[in-house]
């Protein structure tokens, strides 16, 4: 194994000079190109919405997803109650926060799979037409950034047991309160152009 | 017995950390280059094929499938493991040296970024086992959803690879903007660190669409969804918009590190300050930008909304206006300089004269009624390879010809890459330019067999390709014997004022002994204080 | 170093205000929807609501509105690619 000495202190104040933390800047370029990946899917499944209409959108559950949509909302207010915690200092308050946010993760998935099961007795599959392959292929990937998340939320949680997280060092709660609250607003797209419109 | 145990308890030599994970940027870099142009050897391999059976009209060495996958991963292999990935693998090696910083923002994400390459390679070729892919490098539906299970691993492999580049993206731009020592503003970056830059934007906003897209395919043919399945209301044509809003700024992908190394190559030997730097930095945004919006021009012939055509072909030939403030720049950097004709300069020039009949072509293609008549046929194919052989592959030479005494700290053997230079350039217009005439006259693209009248030009073709092939030996044995007998290069062989060129060859694994702190301007030349060496000492190659 | 910013004199609104906010969105959404009309009313509706609420979480949560300006340049930046190929893909 070779030892890499670690960074200069000051190999990061071309970013500071600018008000960018480099993680920070990692993170949201990341999640720009999430934005894309996204897009794709989203375009794909609007395209089929647009040109290909079927009438097996009537078997969405619109109700039980407007409780799955509480809860991923409220997902993303106790994770920046978290990050809030952490910046008073008050560590312990945060890692409640952040299981609480573990909780209404596997809430949202738990839903999210009893809606599935139900459409699948319903008939409606990943190969029973353009519309449930785009949509299990869409709501599928947005629960696997779920699920993505919540992996993340715990490791965020072990890290802020072991006291990895203080007042004045806590970029790892932030970043990935971004990415959460991203996925946040990935579903608030989705429940508009797959439920509403 | 006992010199065994004293050697295994020495430190593992110098060579060994090229074969494991390491988080060097300068390490990843050489991992980087030498692993793509394995690859690129592979991909040529598979051209000396396609070029064997088309010697002559009939099928005869290899039938149509075969030919067909050979052509597809021929393809496959020279763009998403071989101009790709080597154009980000002279970014890991010279971002962080050009800016002055110590390494990448996010080193084990880059060593990452790196071991994704072989798996994705070996999927792809592994597809070879399982019946290879076969639908050509665009992987049209529905064809590429019926093709037999190599096209999975196919689909997997661009996955794995697209994955790379982003978290590439991802790792220089977070570098440029918050590593540059001191004094390095956003005007003083040398021009291949823009190229860099206007590259990662447009991986991070079409690579995932790609991924996406490439998902639908797996999952249509893994689990049976329906997205490209015609009986079941799928539409080919979406997959089209996925792919060539990724596909068509790939050209760009593939092109502007490449326009970065010549502009870093032209200043060096014409000993002048480059012409218009502004312009140039700003020209390879301006084709970012551009280059998302042009992508249904691949589609005029697939039936889509003729009131989108005249757009379509309006942008595409937009971008010929940035692309000629670049080469006009060139023009002019070289215009009255003091010229060396070093094997590097060579390159950039060949990439001048061939890239433009690639750019120049371009255009005619935009342009709806030409591109109609010559659609699916040859003319594409030599369009395609001027661009992406005689613009980017010429561009990789340059770079790696400049910077081999930076990384070896040898100078490689001027004759041997004169000689190379030539046979390439030689090879590469025979090879090309008679598929033009192909094109016009009606020759289609990605067939086994074509009509006895195109004999001539499938036959200059064939020579040339052949010559191509051959020309890269005396690369790869330059390239080995200099690593030991080539003299030693110094810190700066050529002279040159930008940063990576101001340490020692090879630099050390901190970069700089000193951090630097920049007060000029990468191309600054003719400016008597700034000679980085003792006044009288001659460059190489002067 | 820089001399410290300026204290924030104003107020930053509650994150618990803002998830209100949300949940109240959400809550008229479900309430249209139930309602039966015509989809061609209801959809710009739907749109702008939903606009509102992403524009909520990216402002306050994701705390874009006092961060630097080009986290937001690299969030938006996309999100206008998108609508513009979802559009345009739709279309051809």
């Amino acid at each position: 194994m070779e030892y890499t000495k670690p960074m200069h202190e000051d190999a990061f104040r071309a970013g500071r000079a600018l008000g960018l933390d480099h993680l920070k800047l990692g993170v949201w370029l990341f999640i720009g190109s999430e934005v894309m990946f996204f897009g794709g899917l989203i375009a794909a499944f609007l395209f089929y919405k647009v040109n290909n209409p079927t009438p097996e959108s009537a078997l969405l559950d619109v109700g039980l997803v407007g409780i799955n949509t509480f809860v991923l909302l409220a997902s993303s207010l106790t994770v920046v109650s978290a990050l809030a915690a952490v910046g008073r200092g008050d560590v312990a308050s945060m890692n409640l926060y952040l299981i609480a946010t573990i909780v209404l993760g596997v809430a949202f998935l738990s839903g999210q799979a009893y809606e599935f099961v139900s459409l699948f007795r319903h008939g409606l599959t990943l190969s029973s037409s353009v519309f449930g392959s785009s949509f299990f292929t869409l709501t599928g990937f947005h629960g696997l950034h779920v699920l993505v998340g919540v992996a993340w939320a715990l490791s965020t949680f072990f890290r802020g047991m072991r006291g990895n997280y203080t007042r004045d060092e806590h970029i790892g709660v932030e970043v990935f309160g971004l990415y959460w609250h991203f996925v946040d607003i990935v579903w608030i797209v989705l429940f508009t152009v797959i439920y509403l419109i | 017995m006992k010199s065994l145990v004293s050697r295994l308890r020495q430190p593992a030599p110098a060579w060994l950390r090229y074969f494991g994970w390491n988080t060097d940027h300068k390490v990843i870099g050489v991992q980087y280059l030498v692993t793509t142009f394995f690859f690129f050897l592979v991909g040529g391999a598979l051209a000396m094929v396609v070029r064997t059976e088309l010697l002559q009209p009939g099928v005869d060495v290899v039938n149509g499938t075969q030919y067909n996958r050979v052509m597809t991963n021929h393809g496959s292999l020279m763009i998403f493991l071989w101009v790709i990935p080597v154009l980000a693998g002279f970014g890991n090696y010279f971002v962080p040296l050009m800016i002055g910083a110590r390494d990448m923002a996010f080193p084990r994400m880059n060593a990452l970024s790196f071991w994704l390459i072989p798996p994705g390679g070996l999927l792809m070729i592994a597809s070879f086992f399982a019946g290879a892919a076969e639908a050509g490098w665009t992987a049209y539906v529905p064809l590429s959803i019926r093709t037999p299970d190599g096209q999975t691993l196919w689909a997997l492999g661009v996955i794995v690879l697209g994955t790379s580049s982003i978290l590439g993206a991802v790792n220089f731009l977070t570098t440029i903007v918050t590593m540059r020592a001191p004094g390095m503003t956003l005007w003083r970056l040398p021009l291949f660190v823009w190229g860099i830059i206007a590259t990662s934007l447009l991986v991070l906003s079409a690579t995932p669409v790609l991924t996406a897209g490439l998902i639908m395919v797996a999952l249509d043919r893994l689990v049976g969804t329906q997205f490209f399945a015609v009986a079941g209301g799928g539409d080919p044509v979406l997959w089209q918009n996925l792919f060539w809003f990724y596909s068509h700024p790939a050209v760009y992908i593939m092109i502007l590190p490449g326009m970065g190394i010549i502009s870093e190559v032209f200043p060096v030997f014409s000993r002048k300050p480059i012409f218009g730097y502004r312009m140039i930095a700003l020209s390879s945004l301006a084709i970012a930008v551009l280059g998302l919006t042009v992508w249904a021009h691949h589609m005029f012939t697939s039936g889509m909304d003729p009131r989108l055509r005249i757009p379509y072909m309006v942008s595409s030939m937009v971008i010929a206006v940035p692309t000629g403030v670049k080469i006009f720049s060139w023009l002019a950097t070289i215009w009255n300089g003091k010229l060396r004709f070093t094997t590097p300069m060579l390159f950039a020039m060949g990439f001048i004269s061939q890239f433009l009949i690639g750019g120049l072509t371009g255009i005619f293609l935009a342009a709806i009624p030409v591109d109609l008549h010559v659609h699916d046929t040859y003319f594409v194919v030599a369009h395609l390879h001027f661009v992406l052989f005689g613009g980017s592959v010429s561009a990789i030479y340059a770079g790696l010809y400049y910077w081999y005494p930076k990384i070896t700290g040898r100078m490689y053997d001027e004759r041997l890459g004169q000689a190379h230079f030539w046979m390439n350039f030689i090879g590469m217009s025979l090879t090309y330019l008679p598929m033009f005439l192909a094109g016009l006259q009606g020759m289609p693209r990605r067939v086994a067999d074509y009509d006895p009248n195109f004999l001539v030009p499938n036959q200059l073709a064939s020579f040339g390709g052949f010559l191509l092939g051959i020309s890269v030996l005396p690369f790869l044995y330059n390239a080995f014997v200099s690593l030991r007998s080539g003299k030693e290069a110094g810190g700066n062989p050529w002279r040159a004022l930008t940063l990576e060129w101001q340490t020692s060859s090879p630099p050390p694994q901190h970069n700089f002994e000193q951090e630097p702190v920049i007060t000029h301007g990468p191309y600054d030349y003719g400016e008597g204080h700034l000679a980085p060496h003792p006044a009288g000492a001659p460059a190489a190659g002067e | 170093m820089e001399s410290p910013a300026p204290p924030v004199t104003r107020r930053p609104i509650s994150y618990a205000l803002v998830f209100l906010v949300l949940a109240i969105i959400t809550a008229v959404e479900l309430g249209v929807k139930g309602l039966g009309l015509p989809r061609a009313a209801t959809n710009v509706l739907f749109l702008l609501l939903s606009l509102g609420k992403a524009t909520m979480v990216a402002a306050f949560y994701m705390h874009l509105r006092r961060d630097s300006r080009m986290y937001t340049a690299i969030f938006l930046l996309p999100v206008i690619l998108f609508v513009v190929f979802a559009l345009l893909t739709i279309v051809i």
